[in-house]
């Protein structure tokens, strides 16, 4: 029950001390691996957005983490602008996603072949 | 910090253009709503005018329009500073042809529902209307280039380029009415995404590895304790995803079903905005990491002074791009330029070409990124090499383009207005539309770097640094590329001059848009000004390249103090 | 010197935080076996309705909504993400010399931060986004 005290203390908690960079980077790197395995094993469109977004908030673990390393506030500047701009793509995705449902009925990514490559 | 607002001068002005633009084109005149157009274009030719008087140079005493006192010349704190003098030239490059992609731009959107309007058979609906947006969306991301240009910092760049992309994905979705756009944006978005949360994972590593967000700061912390492990993970992830933006080798597949699925004169756009944002980008982080000949051009002379034909590896005390990331581009280079161009042979559709050429041009570019500021001089500064043929390609792209949007086929079964697509609709086009024909001729002639045009002096300087910096095999690559890139741009050049066959290009017809067919005019005559006249254009190219490796950093660069608050518990080790 | 991190190999860190993730789910898990012990058990139509005693449910949840709800939407994003950046402008603010040059910049900074939030909305107001008919 010690370590539970100092859990509710206002102060560094106690037990995330032993916590370093590599944890913080290690979450940051799988997240990021599984939006980029995701984004290019999945077909339904929201779940590929979903991907990009995890991928884009793995950089932003890998930034506050990095600016708590570095002691400056860079990093999380950094991330108060990925928020937006995250923001800024879902309301463009969603948009897109909409257009492309109204005339298919679809969110399958392959049922949108017209363009050959 | 008021004198550092001189950079943004013609961004400003562009931003102000935009929001009249937005709010102007929802109005119920038709005259209003035409009038958007030209504000977008006077915000131009302003954003032009602004960035040749008013962004500062290196050493300048003052602001030269409002006479604010910089302290010591350009510092740090103003503005990035390794490659200064780029700014003003890519943004007055920026405006001038984003002039012409604007002419182009003529009735892309909302043209069914205009002409019934003015038939009186419907009222304008602003929520159906999308003239606001589009050039509002031309004119944001127009504004999202200039920033990249004076970006000084991380986290400018990355909003600076996602303000250059999530235009682009809305102008292709509304740019037709076909579902061939949508699909085309789409693809284009998810992969835009994709490449922007690539380089964004780069940018956090190379914060990481440094501690810096600031390029000057990054550069010179790789200066003093070189390139570690982690920062160089970061630079080449961060160059990964801006190979989104170039159209490069590992990115590139969106770039013909993207160029194919949009209107001809967005996807001109889309050949000239992203392609020049990702190659300032490169730039500004490959100019942080690496190159550094000091003491520009000391023992390298200019190839075409007559006698110093000898290739010269390292300038001297200079150092090239770390070894990882030089070969990481090389095989990117080789790479884009071999699949773009051998991939343009075997296609039929006239925009595909295009578009596989548009990923081989980058390629051509990614020789001067690597070689780098060899010497100072024109023919020996890889920079000045991007610099003035990103201007080049952007001119005679631009008026490729324009003639394909000039053209257009009957309505087919769902009364969608055809595109001039294949080979065979532009054939007899010198005997039928003279001036479409002539301008496709001597646009595909310069892309293809024949020798008196203009693309030939772009080609020109990119070969002489290559050699210059010592890279052999790849000068190489680029020239065999050339070959066979004479192949499809002939039978592009050709394919005007001969007979139309009997049905082909009866059908096609010319828009009923002046705009499209003066910007292929504009496009043709500039290619042709510059091929003789083009010598300042050098000059200034040769100037704007110009590379401060060891720019004096100052530890200020905010107002607010960078001392971290102590912290209880601090994980530091 | 990122090299030199090494990964803690300390665990008992771990220990109070697994604890209270373990009363998290025996809390959880806890209350459905309970209540599965303990409640009674009826089934019947009326019972299996989405909202048992409340209204009766219209139509299917699979409807398709109205567009404008996508556009509020959007129209309330703007008003979220700008919150964000006036934050951290609130907390720097008071720490500048009052009256100075420096706080009055500062001031004419998120002026135009927030007009540009304004233009935003009388794009909004021309587009037709506040008409609710």
């Amino acid at each position: 029950m010690i370590g539970l005290t100092s859990l509710a203390q206002a102060a560094y908690p106690e037990p995330m001390a032993g916590a370093t960079l590599a944890h913080y980077l290690a979450v940051s790197a799988i997240m990021f691996v599984l939006g980029l395995i995701g984004f290019l094993t999945r077909r339904n469109l929201i779940i590929m957005f979903l991907c990009t977004e995890l991928m884009f908030q793995a950089a932003g673990i890998a930034l506050v983490a990095f600016g708590r390393y570095h002691l400056n506030f860079h990093g999380q500047t950094f991330v108060v602008f990925i928020l937006t701009v995250a923001a800024a793509e879902a309301a463009m995705a969603l948009a897109l996603i909409v257009l492309l449902f109204r005339r298919k009925e679809s969110l399958d990514a392959r049922s949108w072949e017209d363009l050959k490559g | 910090m008021s004198g550092r607002l001189a950079f943004l001068y013609p961004e400003i002005a562009l931003f102000v253009a935009t929001c009249v633009v937005m709010v102007l084109g929802l109005s119920r005149t038709l005259k209003a709503r035409k009038a958007s157009a030209w504000v977008a274009g006077l915000g131009l030719v302003a954003a032009g005018v602004l960035a040749m008087a008013s962004t500062p140079r290196m050493g300048q005493a003052s602001c030269p329009i409002s006479g604010f006192v910089y302290h010591d010349g350009l510092t740090p704190a103003m503005g990035q500073v390794v490659l200064a003098e780029m700014v003003p030239y890519v943004k007055v490059m920026i405006a001038g042809i984003g002039l012409l992609l604007l002419l182009t731009m003529a009735g892309t959107v909302d043209r069914e529902d205009e002409a019934r309007i003015a038939a009186g058979q419907a009222v304008f609906d602003p929520l159906r209307s999308n003239r606001a947006e589009f050039y509002a969306f031309v004119l944001f991301s127009l504004t999202g280039l200039m920033l990249t240009a004076s970006a000084d910092d991380l986290i400018w760049l990355f909003l600076a380029l996602e303000l250059t992309s999530l235009p682009t994905y809305i102008m292709v979705a509304i740019s037709t009415a076909r579902n061939r756009s949508r699909e085309a944006a789409v693809k284009y978005f998810f992969l835009g995404a994709l490449g922007a949360a690539i380089f964004l994972y780069g940018f956090a590593l190379m914060y990481g590895g440094t501690g810096h967000t600031n390029l000057n700061a990054i550069a010179q912390h790789f200066r003093e304790h070189g390139v570690s492990t982690l920062s160089m993970a970061g630079v080449l992830l961060a160059v990964f995803g801006l190979c989104f933006k170039i159209a490069a080798v590992p990115m590139h597949f969106y770039t013909p079903d993207v160029y194919e699925g949009a209107a001809p004169q967005v996807s001109g756009f889309l050949a000239f905005v992203p392609k020049t944002a990702g190659f300032v980008a490169l730039l500004l982080i490959v100019g942080a990491v690496g190159w550094e000949y000091a003491g520009h051009s000391a023992g390298v002379t200019s190839l075409f002074a007559g006698d110093g034909m000898e290739p010269v590896k390292h300038a001297a005390g200079g150092r090239q791009l770390p070894e990882l990331l030089r070969l990481t581009l090389w095989v990117i280079a080789a790479l884009t330029m071999t699949v773009g161009n051998v991939l343009a042979l075997l296609q039929s559709s006239v925009k595909r070409v295009l578009a596989y050429s548009s990923i081989a041009h980058s390629g051509y570019m990614l020789v001067g990124l690597i070689a780098g500021p060899v010497g100072s001089t024109f023919t020996t500064n890889g920079v000045s090499a991007i610099l003035f043929y990103l201007a080049a390609y952007g001119v005679m792209n631009t008026g490729a383009f324009a003639v394909l949007a000039a053209l257009e086929r009957g309505r087919d079964a769902e009364g969608h207005v055809g595109e001039a697509e294949s080979f065979d609709d532009l054939r007899g086009l010198c005997a039928s539309r003279p001036m479409l024909g002539w301008v496709l001729v001597v646009c595909s002639l310069s892309l293809l770097g024949l020798p008196p045009l203009l693309g030939f002096f772009g080609k020109l300087p990119l070969f002489s640094v290559g050699i210059a910096a010592g890279e052999i095999p790849l000068v190489i690559v680029l020239g065999l590329n050339s070959a066979i890139a004479a192949y499809y741009y002939l039978r592009l050049a050709f394919t005007p001059l001969l007979d139309a066959k009997d049905e082909g290009s009866a059908a096609i017809q010319a828009a009923p848009f002046k705009g499209r067919a003066v910007a292929a005019a504009l496009s043709a005559a500039g290619v042709l000004v510059l091929s003789l006249a083009g010598g300042w254009l050098m000059t200034k190219a040769a100037h704007a390249g110009a590379y401060y490796p060891s720019a004096p950093v100052k530890a200020e660069s905010a107002p607010i103090s960078d001392e971290p608050a102590p912290l209880p518990n601090d994980v530091h080790e | 010197m990122i090299e030199s991190f090494t990964l803690a190999s300390d665990l008992s860190g771990y220990l109070p935080i697994s604890l209270i993730v373990l009363m998290a789910i025996a809390f959880g898990i806890g209350n459905v076996v309970i209540s599965q012990m303990l409640g009674p058990r009826r089934a019947g139509a009326v019972k299996g309705q989405s909202y048992e005693s409340g209204m009766n449910a219209v139509g299917t949840a699979r409807k398709r909504f109205n567009v404008r709800f996508y556009l509020i939407a959007m129209v309330f994003l703007v008003f979220d993400i700008e919150i964000i950046f006036l934050y951290p402008w609130a907390t720097t603010f008071p720490n500048l010399a009052p009256q100075s040059d420096e706080s009055l910049l500062w001031l004419l900074r998120i002026l135009f931060f927030l007009f540009t939030t304004v233009v935003a909305y009388v794009y909004g107001f021309r587009k037709g986004v506040f008409k609710f008919d």
